[in-house]
């Protein structure tokens, strides 16, 4: 069906959900059950009747006993949206972050279209420019579409994270889940597009892939960088202790990203660009309870 | 600033090296090329750029630490440059003859597998001309038993090291007052103060020298002990053979068993074992046949540890055993009878005949012509020789012995007194007897008014003149005329080389007789050769001979002749060392306490630093910085 994962991880996708941390829900009918009173078929609890209530939820056997008035109340089913955001600038390109992100994306998109629920998906290339982008869909019939769409995005530009959250919310209504897929290394203010994505309804899950080289830089000379999507240049002079500040900035931003999805009901989570899928998908997410 | 009492700079003219700072500069900034290396993002990067802790004034001395690390190595590289120095003692003298003692038991090692006498003085010389200032000049000489002056005043370095390189030890004992006078006559042309003397010490305690400088003598460490052949000698024995006489002594501390091995023409004749007391020597004899002419070898192997090799060997030649051939004419009675009595001589002519032809070793006689004869050794009897007849004239008014010379070997044993002479040989009007010394006469017997009996030593030959005839005498009825005979064959005997034979020493060998004008090459035990010629009468003579070993005479690369040196010298190998030197108006040096103190060249250690220097500064630039903790 699709190369970016195998028939082994599609088989055990097809029995895991998404368990956000939140309840975010649209209103649309869906399978997530609200905590407000619905109208579906499952029962919830009773309440006192109060004058103007509908009486057909009345329960009249209750009535017949007790003569007094009870009211059932039923749990309301409705729709989750699953957003999917694949940060595809150049810096992607690096050391399989791409070849990881993927079929990240692809197994959350999955999970959604399995559990009918609406997956829309976005990657972001130049910045400026709207992301690419997969309209909502919903149900088995919109995994081809939804695998194709994936498998099409290539790592070009210098998007920058924020811009392309601005650029989704553009486009996107309704509540659920926001699956961000990125290096999350962008000179952007990703608080206000947490914030963003916080007040439009949706939980971010951010999952961070770095490559082995920017985990534990192998510099060992005097070296000009060179950033990959703008080609600014920096120059540095390899010192032990200037490799202990980088790592100290590198858990600094991993300890920032996970508090800025926390305090939005969201998780993150950092993995190294050759980690496999697998084991991300069911080691880590799974012990996390990212998905169940 | 080379004039500071703690040190200075030997090569100060080298301080433009600094201007180099300027093009290292310039070349860092421009050649500072850093490879490029993509990465994902700079945001990181960034980041730690900017914080406060990257641009604390440390770390942007650590970012340029690679152009600190460059001056500070160019700045080492200039000041090693430089050349400086720590001084090494207020006395500094501007010019300084180094004397150093290359004699035979300078060889001497101190332990078993240490170093010799003669490496200590040179590696201790070595240090001096490293340490030399560029206003300090040093003049080497060597001595052995003659001075050899290596170089004149320089502060050549590299001249004094080549010169010092080849100074090698000479198995012959040592001369200081050769040395000290020559030295005296190189501060006539260039006038110093000081001069350095190393030495272990092994020469007389008293030169006969007058000190018009400074000696500083550095006495060398003693060396371990030692055994060695101080004396080899071959006896004619009665049974036409040779006794071989050798003597073993050892240095004060020297005491163990050796064996003695006698090697005759390189085949081993006889061995003997024995226990050196200390201090004692130990002496004996072997026996050799003396059918044919014999090169004798002597091997000491000293059970113990040895510090002197140059002594273990020793070398004699030792002719055919053969009778003196005598030539007494038949007139001479009383000769021929004393003669009679004296074992080993053919004497000529004989009594049934009288034939008496070829060379003899010894001539007697009373006729004039007999002195034409062929001999080594000639003995006139009751005739003034030609050569002095301008001194002494003859006279037949009797005379009687005045005295005569008692130690000389051929009047030992011989009573004159109340001789009765005949004849009266005396000195002509204004003649003397300094004027038969300017002949080269020595007068044996005075009579009352001229010589007796004179004695003249040339290099080939020995003359005995009785200047008056023994007949006209008492003496042929004296006990001593038979001993006076006996002496005079002995010296024939002698001079011919039957009687005796010593080892050659080392130092100049014995003259050598050959072709005359024959053009010969001498080899030395060092394998080097030397090209010689022989004098008209076939005499090869001034052959130096410095080590100990056979030196083989080659006649167009054919061997014609070998002779061996050997040391032989009791006080070489006795390894002994004076402690204080007594010159003339007794006046002492005493062997110095303290060594020279040289000036102590910094260069190798600024050499050092700057190593390191370079060394930190790839190992903290060119490392994988997690080694850095």
């Amino acid at each position: 069906m699709t190369t970016l994962l195998t028939n082994s991880v599609l088989d055990r996708l097809q029995r895991l959900r998404i368990r956000p941390a939140g309840k975010r829900t649209s209103r649309s009918r869906g399978e997530h059950l609200s905590g407000k009173g619905g109208t579906s078929t499952e029962f919830c609890d009773y309440r006192d009747y109060t004058p103007g209530d509908d009486t057909r939820f009345v329960d009249w056997n209750i009535f017949a006993r007790l003569h007094r008035p009870y009211l059932k109340q039923f749990h309301k089913e409705e729709e989750r949206h699953v957003v999917l955001l694949i940060d595809a600038s150049a810096s992607m390109k690096f050391e399989g972050k791409l070849n990881l992100a993927k079929p990240l994306a692809a197994a959350f998109g999955m999970m959604g279209l399995l559990n009918n629920e609406r997956v829309s998906a976005y990657a972001s290339h130049q910045a400026g420019d709207a992301p690419d982008r997969l309209p909502p869909c919903r149900g088995r019939a919109s995994l081809r579409t939804m695998f194709q769409f994936i498998e099409s995005v290539e790592g070009r530009g210098d998007a920058t994270l924020d811009r392309a959250v601005e650029m989704l919310l553009r486009h996107h209504s309704g509540r659920g889940v926001c699956v961000i897929v990125s290096d999350f290394l962008t000179f952007g203010d990703l608080k206000r597009s947490f914030n963003m994505l916080y007040a439009a309804g949706l939980e971010p899950l951010g999952v961070q892939i770095l490559s082995p080289q920017e985990i534990e830089p192998d510099v060992t000379s005097d070296l000009r960088l060179v950033d990959s999507e703008t080609q600014e240049t920096l120059d540095i002079s390899s010192s032990a202790d200037l490799l202990n500040l980088y790592q100290e900035y590198r858990h600094g931003l991993e300890n920032d990203l996970a508090l800025l999805c926390r305090r939005r009901s969201g998780r993150f989570l950092p993995v190294s660009s050759v980690t496999p899928v697998e084991s991300v998908l069911f080691d880590q997410l799974r012990r996390r309870g990212w998905i169940e | 600033m080379d004039r500071m009492n703690w040190g200075g700079f030997q090569a100060l003219s080298h301080l433009w090296l600094l201007s180099l700072l300027a093009p290292l500069v310039l070349f860092y900034f421009l050649k500072l090329k850093r490879p490029r290396a993509e990465i994902p993002s700079l945001v990181l990067w960034r980041q730690v750029l900017q914080d406060h802790r990257v641009n604390s004034p440390f770390q942007k001395f650590k970012r340029n630490l690679l152009l600190l690390l460059q001056i500070l190595l160019l700045l080492f590289l200039v000041l090693a440059a430089l050349q400086p120095f720590w001084r090494g003692g207020p006395g500094k003298h501007r010019r300084l003859p180094v004397l150093v003692d290359c004699s035979a038991s300078m060889g001497a090692l101190d332990k078993p597998g240490g170093i010799s006498r003669l490496a200590e003085a040179k590696r201790r010389v070595r240090e001096m001309i490293d340490g030399l200032s560029s206003d300090q000049e040093l003049c080497l000489i060597s001595f052995d038993n003659t001075p050899r002056k290596l170089t004149g005043f320089t502060n050549n370095k590299r001249l004094l090291r080549d010169a010092l390189d080849q100074i090698e030890t000479a198995d012959v004992p040592s001369d200081l007052e050769q040395a000290l006078r020559l030295v005296q006559a190189l501060g006539r042309s260039e006038p110093f103060d000081e001069v350095l003397l190393f030495s272990d010490g092994n020469f007389p305690p008293r030169v006969n020298f007058d000190l018009s400088f400074k000696l500083n003598y550095q006495r060398l460490s003693p060396a371990g002990p030692n055994l060695g052949i101080t004396a080899l000698s071959g006896q004619r024995a009665a049974t036409s053979g040779w006794d071989v006489f050798v003597q073993i002594e050892g240095s004060a501390d020297a005491e163990g068993n050796a064996a003695v091995e006698l090697f005759q023409d390189g085949n081993s004749m006889a061995s003997e074992r024995i226990t050196v007391a200390r201090g004692r020597a130990q002496r004996m004899v072997f026996q050799t046949k003396g059918d044919r002419a014999a090169s004798l070898r002597v091997q000491l192997t000293p059970d113990g540890f040895d510090s002197l090799a140059a002594d273990n060997t020793a070398y004699l030649d030792l002719p055919e055993s053969r009778p003196l051939r005598v030539f007494v004419p038949k007139s001479l009675v009383s000769y021929r009878r004393a003669l009679q009595g004296i074992q080993g001589i053919q004497l000529f002519p004989q009594e049934t005949s009288d034939e008496a032809s070829g060379a003899f070793d010894l001539v007697m006689s009373d006729r004039p012509q007999d002195m034409d004869i062929t001999a080594r050794t000639r003995l006139s009897v009751g005739f003034i020789p030609p050569e002095l007849q301008r001194y002494i004239e003859p006279g037949t008014n009797g005379s009687s012995v005045v005295d005569w010379r008692r130690d000389a070997p051929v009047l030992q044993h011989v009573e004159l007194a109340d001789l009765v002479v005949l004849d009266q040989p005396r000195y002509a009007a204004n003649a003397g007897e300094g004027d038969l010394e300017n002949l080269g006469y020595e007068v044996l017997i005075h009579g009352q008014h001229g010589p007796l009996l004179v004695r003249k030593q040339d290099s080939d030959a020995l003359r005995f003149a009785l200047l008056f005839h023994s007949d006209r005498s008492t003496l042929p009825y004296r006990v001593g005329f038979p001993i006076f005979v006996a002496n005079v064959v002995q010296a024939a005997l002698e001079q011919a080389g039957l009687a005796e034979a010593l080892a050659n020493r080392t130092g100049v060998l014995p003259p050598l007789t050959l072709a005359p004008q024959g053009r010969y090459q001498i080899q030395t035990p060092g394998q080097t050769v030397e090209s010689v010629t022989a004098d008209d009468h076939g005499i090869v003579s001034g052959v130096a001979a410095p080590q100990a070993g056979y030196y083989s005479v080659l006649e167009n690369g054919a061997l014609r002749r070998r002779a061996g040196a050997s040391l032989l010298s009791p006080s070489e190998t006795a390894l002994a060392g004076v402690a204080q030197i007594e010159f003339n108006e007794q006046l002492q040096v005493a062997a110095a306490t303290a060594v020279v103190k040289t000036d102590w060249p910094l260069w190798p250690a600024l050499l050092l630093v700057a190593l390191g220097v370079m060394l930190v500064e790839w190992w903290f630039f060119q490392k994988k910085p997690g080694g850095w903790k």
